[in-house]
């Protein structure tokens, strides 16, 4: 889950109410955030991926504001900044092949107050955790913060000949050319694919010409700069996807706005196509809750000033309709785009309580697949006939795939370790690594076990089918063939089939002492005596005899006769 | 192992007596009182001492008589104790002596008492250690000392063990022990009797033949008829059997499954690999969500998928990119960001999640009410450790029917908690991208704590949409692996997949 480490100092602060750790713990109980770890002067916490603005001193102030009553329903944030802005950033057509799109807002602090230490550290890290999540490591959305008092709007965004670019990196004190920057710094070698094409590479630029960032890399350190002290930002995003660009910067205003700073939209003209004013970034987002879906979800019991004061709780603004509310969501609430989504904000904040569980009425007749009892049934069998029962993993090792030859199972593409790397297609594979591992028990040794394989099936669904095996083996002096063939007509005896053995060739096994079985001219059974040459290298110092009954093979073949 | 004698089974060592052990046995049987010493039984069997003690332990050892041992103390006088009690203690005589001389005493005159010089040391000791004797010589009594009037305590306890009487004062004799008038000694007597398997032991005459087994040629023949069989020594060793019982695990899945049915759910299952379109898509699980990246989920290679059913791709695609519903006026939502790729929706993958199973159960449009639930095996790119194995169970369940809402799904996850023996339940919220709303049951084990337990929701219109379901669904995917772990009293994961024939076949690891 994200997490992030907060300042408990400045999240009290915001709160409005000093909160100890055990406080917050239960505080936080009924939210999507938890406590990790809690000191004196920082908390780290986890957030559920639908709520990441829970992961800055803002976005948790102000959902505890709620809880503790301290500041209830949408905070007042929206400000009239468009005048002051006539023009704010033009998109040249260039941008469209490789990231088009682009939003952004500026936030105002309140009379009196500046840009802190703390929030502009605030401000940076949940912006690293933003480009992490929602930003798909900056590919969808990265996001820059620029101080407007040295930056001049228009500002355009444009994919320019690298050869003309020149800038001052963020981390740097000297101008560099662009195609230096995308050779040598860090950055550029991590992110600069997303941000160049050809000898190309995106540019924000002010009207005055200087370079703010180069998205989605780094910004200029003359005007892309935010420091302490300054009044006035610019919130800027670029990406591949309009929604996560808007997304983003929605979430990025919450530390602002917790912080009694206003938002304004920032209006985005594409050269010779449409204008936006931006407002749709910055503006709540309306969402229906109609008061039959808050009984759907939650039962009756839910009146209208239980609604609106769970809403304002959960820092909304609910409006009543004759079929329920029109909520206001803000852009850092992404979350909430239907019905249902503001409902459980609703539920959540009334609290699920365990003592109101009950269980529904109706009466519905359980019951096992036929399928399954068959497979116990035959797992029965093979515990009767003395077989110990291991508990063995679908995915085995490289080595003991290799080990048996013949063609390979499906090869998983992205393994964790070579000990889980492929998927067996027969259980032999998984219980000669059983034997290696027990030769220090003496013998005789017998195991059985009914569990599934996954076998190639070109040209289904997903190119292999799922089927479920009853695998032995037996393990002693005198073991062979004969005692494997016997077991398979005993456990086909069981289910009143008889099989007719014929010779095969089976990987692993002795020439001419391996056989499949057919009913009614099905292969449904193999079995045979394990080669020398495979057992010599595991340490196992006698023959051994196996056998595997296909029961997906099976089941259609005795159906009829086993089900009632 | 060799049989003890006959041919007795292995293993069941018959009961075979001598000749003297069945005499003593046979007495100890007979006895008219509870117990009898050693000595007297030898006399009763007229047997020697030593065969006697042998061969009661060797009836003892067969578990046929039992022994009983009263260990007695007694004190008794020394020949110098016995002189002491007829010539008077030391101390006693040198008073005397002391008083017969006006009250002083040479060394000399001391030796010409009777006194030697053992005898006088001891005196002298004594009576200045009482502070009767004055320091240096000649010997006189301290000026104002009184010697006793009557006889000393040691001269009473003394004259107590000469007469043999046993309730003396433990500190004068310690006293007395040390100066040699009085030993103690300590004695044990062995008890004997008949145990109760000695009693019930079948005794034959002398040169009787016992049966040894119980062969086909005697159940033929039935000479059987009239004789005795050799008993075995039951509690001797045999020899170590080794059997199948039931996988822990597998049983205790199958209980939880048993639980299940009986709460009316059916079973249903999925295969394994399975395309992205069902493993995510379906559960409108966004393709570019970070739990589906090659981080996450095992995808396999060597093999190609198939794109589902037209119809359906195209209705998880409206909802993917926010279309309404081929037919619909208006979008569920707005869907997720980015375009959907048919391409990403064949993708075979490893199942990372048993919600596949509902997915397909669901697109089999179930007639509500529906219950169903599968416990069965997914795979994520996990590091193995105690708590997360990159195979694991999960317990997928669904119930589907109008009228359902939360408090449904609380009452379901208290219900299975409390099947399970865990009875305090608490909900937080959490997130799925398949619920709305989604919580998380938690469970306190009395020893572990608070436990997550019960991952759920409601599924989303986003969901049930294109899957033609037009009824509340709850929805929950339980680990069920960590269940187990606490039923079965194990801390580590891996042990779940158990493979060591001796825990398997009830023996030792």
């Amino acid at each position: 889950m994200p997490r992030s480490t907060l300042d408990a100092d400045r999240l009290c602060a915001i709160a409005g109410r000093t909160l100890a750790g055990a406080a917050l713990d239960d505080l936080l109980f009924g939210s999507k955030a938890e406590v990790e770890a809690h000191d004196a002067s920082a908390l780290t916490v986890s957030v559920t991926p639908d709520r990441l603005d829970l992961l800055s001193e803002g976005g948790l102030g102000l959902y505890l504001q709620g809880v503790l009553g301290t500041a209830r329903g949408l905070p007042d944030y929206r400000a009239k900044l468009e005048d002051t802005l006539a023009a704010g950033f033009t998109v040249d057509r260039s941008v469209d092949a490789l990231r088009p799109s682009i939003g952004g807002a500026v936030v105002r602090a309140p009379a009196g107050r500046e840009l802190d230490a703390g929030l502009l550290a605030e401000a940076v890290r949940f912006q690293e955790i933003l480009h992490a999540s929602i930003g798909r490591n900056r590919r969808a959305a990265s996001l820059g913060i620029y101080p407007i008092d040295r930056l001049e709007f228009p500002v355009r965004y444009a994919l320019e000949a690298m050869s003309v670019v020149q800038f001052v990196p963020l981390d740097a004190s000297d101008e560099v050319g662009a195609p230096e920057f995308f050779r040598d710094h860090p950055m550029a070698h991590v992110y600069g694919p997303m941000g160049r094409a050809g000898d190309s590479c995106l540019t924000l630029r002010d009207a005055t010409g200087v370079i703010l960032s180069l998205p989605p890399v780094l910004n200029g350190r003359t005007a892309g700069e935010a420091r302490v002290g300054d009044r006035e930002l610019l919130i800027e995003a670029t990406g591949t996807r309009e929604r996560s660009v808007a997304e983003a910067v929605g979430l990025m205003l919450v530390p602002f706005v917790a912080q009694g700073w206003e938002v304004g939209p920032i209006p985005v003209e594409r050269v010779g196509r449409e204008r936006s004013d931006g407002a749709a970034i910055v503006d709540p987002h309306s969402v229906d809750l109609p008061s039959r879906l808050l009984r759907t979800l939650g039962g009756e019991g839910f009146s209208a000033s239980v609604v609106e004061r769970r809403l304002a709780e959960a820092r909304l603004a609910g409006h009543p309709q004759p079929h329920g509310w029109l909520v206001d969501a803000p852009p850092w609430r992404p979350d909430l785009t239907t019905p249902v989504d503001v409902g459980e904000d609703v539920l959540l904040a009334e609290g699920v309580r365990p003592e109101e569980g009950i269980l529904p009425s109706s009466r519905t007749r359980g019951r096992l697949r036929p399928e399954t009892l068959f497979r116990r049934r035959f797992a029965s069998s093979l515990l009767g006939l003395g077989l110990a029962a291991p508990h063995t993993t679908l995915l085995v090792s490289e080595s003991a795939v290799a080990r048996l030859g013949g063609e390979l199972p499906l090869h998983i593409r992205n393994p964790v370790s070579a000990e889980f790397a492929y998927v067996r297609d027969r259980l032999l594979v998984s219980h000669l690594e059983v034997l290696a591992r027990n030769t220090r028990h003496g013998y005789p040794q017998r195991l059985g076990e009914v569990a599934p394989v996954v076998v190639r099936a070109p040209g289904t669904e997903t190119g292999a089918r799922t089927r479920y095996h009853a695998g032995l083996v037996l393990a002693h002096e005198g073991a062979g063939f004969a005692d494997a063939a016997s077991l398979v007509d005993y456990l086909l005896r069981t289910v009143d089939v008889t099989a007719v053995r014929e010779p095969a060739e089976i990987p692993g096994t002795i020439a001419g002492r391996a056989a499949r079985a057919r009913v009614a001219g099905e292969p449904v059974a193999e079995m045979g005596e394990v080669a020398p040459d495979i057992l010599a290298p595991l340490g196992v110092p006698v023959p051994v005899g196996w056998a595997e009954v296909d029961l997906s093979a099976l089941w259609p073949l005795v159906r009829p006769r086993t089900t009632h | 192992m060799p049989e003890a004698s006959g041919d007795a089974p292995v293993g069941a060592a018959p009961v075979a007596l001598s000749g003297p052990e069945r005499s003593l046995l046979q007495a100890l049987r007979e006895l008219e009182t509870p117990s009898i010493d050693e000595e007297s039984l030898g006399r009763k069997v007229e047997l020697p001492a030593d065969q006697v003690r042998g061969s009661l332990q060797r009836l003892r050892s067969k578990h046929l008589a039992l022994l009983e041992e009263e260990h007695r103390t007694t004190v008794r006088l020394t020949p110098k104790g016995e002189s002491a009690v007829a010539k008077g203690l030391p101390e006693r005589r040198f008073l005397a002596a002391l008083e017969r001389r006006g009250g002083t005493l040479s060394p000399d005159e001391a030796a010409e008492a009777g006194l030697d010089e053992e005898e006088r040391s001891a005196a002298i000791g004594v009576l200045r250690r009482r502070g009767w004797l004055a320091e240096g010589v000649p010997f006189r009594l301290k000026p104002g000392a009184s010697t006793p009037e009557g006889p000393l305590p040691e001269e009473t306890v003394l004259r107590q063990v000469g007469l043999g009487e046993t309730d003396v004062d433990p500190a004068i004799v310690d006293a007395l022990e040390r100066r040699g008038l009085v030993r103690r000694e300590h004695r044990s007597t062995k008890r004997w009797s008949a145990s109760e398997e000695g009693r019930r032991l079948p005794l034959v005459s002398e040169g009787e033949e016992l049966l040894g087994s119980l062969t086909p040629e005697l159940l033929r023949t039935g000479d059987w008829r009239g004789r005795s069989f050799r008993p075995y020594d039951v509690r001797a060793a045999v020899p170590y059997a080794t059997g199948a019982r039931p996988n822990a695990y597998v049983a205790w899945l199958e209980e939880f499954e048993e639980i299940l049915v009986g709460l009316g759910f059916e079973q249903a299952e999925g295969p394994l690999l399975e395309t992205e379109f069902w493993n995510n898509d379906v559960l409108f699980m966004p393709q570019d969500h970070p739990a589906r990246s090659i981080h996450d989920a095992l995808s396999v290679e060597g093999t190609e998928g198939q794109p589902p059913a037209a119809d359906l791709l195209a209705r998880v695609a409206a909802v993917h990119e926010g279309r309404a519903l081929p037919g619909a006026t208006s979008a569920l939502g707005p869907g997720w960001p980015g375009p959907y790729d048919v391409r990403v929706a064949e993708r075979p993958v490893l199942r990372s999640q048993t919600t596949a199973v509902s997915a397909r159960y669901l697109a089999a449009r179930p007639t509500p009410p529906f219950r169903m639930f599968s416990i069965d095996r997914n795979f994520r790119r996990e590091a193995l450790d105690a708590r997360h194995h990159i195979e694991f169970h999960q317990c997928e369940g669904i119930i589907g029917e109008e009228g359902l809402d939360l408090r449904h799904l609380v009452g379901v996850f208290t219900t299975l908690a409390d099947a399970i023996g865990l009875h305090e339940l608490k909900i937080r919220p959490s997130y799925f991208p398949f619920t709305e709303p989604s919580v998380e049951g938690y469970v306190r084990h009395p020893r572990l704590g608070w436990m997550e337990v019960f991952p759920g929701g409601i599924l989303r219109p986003e969901v049930l949409g294109p899957l033609g379901v037009d009824v509340p669904v709850l929805a929950w995917g339980i680990g069920v692996m960590r269940l187990a772990m606490v039923a079965l009293g194990r801390n580590d994961i891996r042990d779940l997949f158990q493979d060591d024939l001796g825990v398997l076949t009830g023996g030792t690891p």
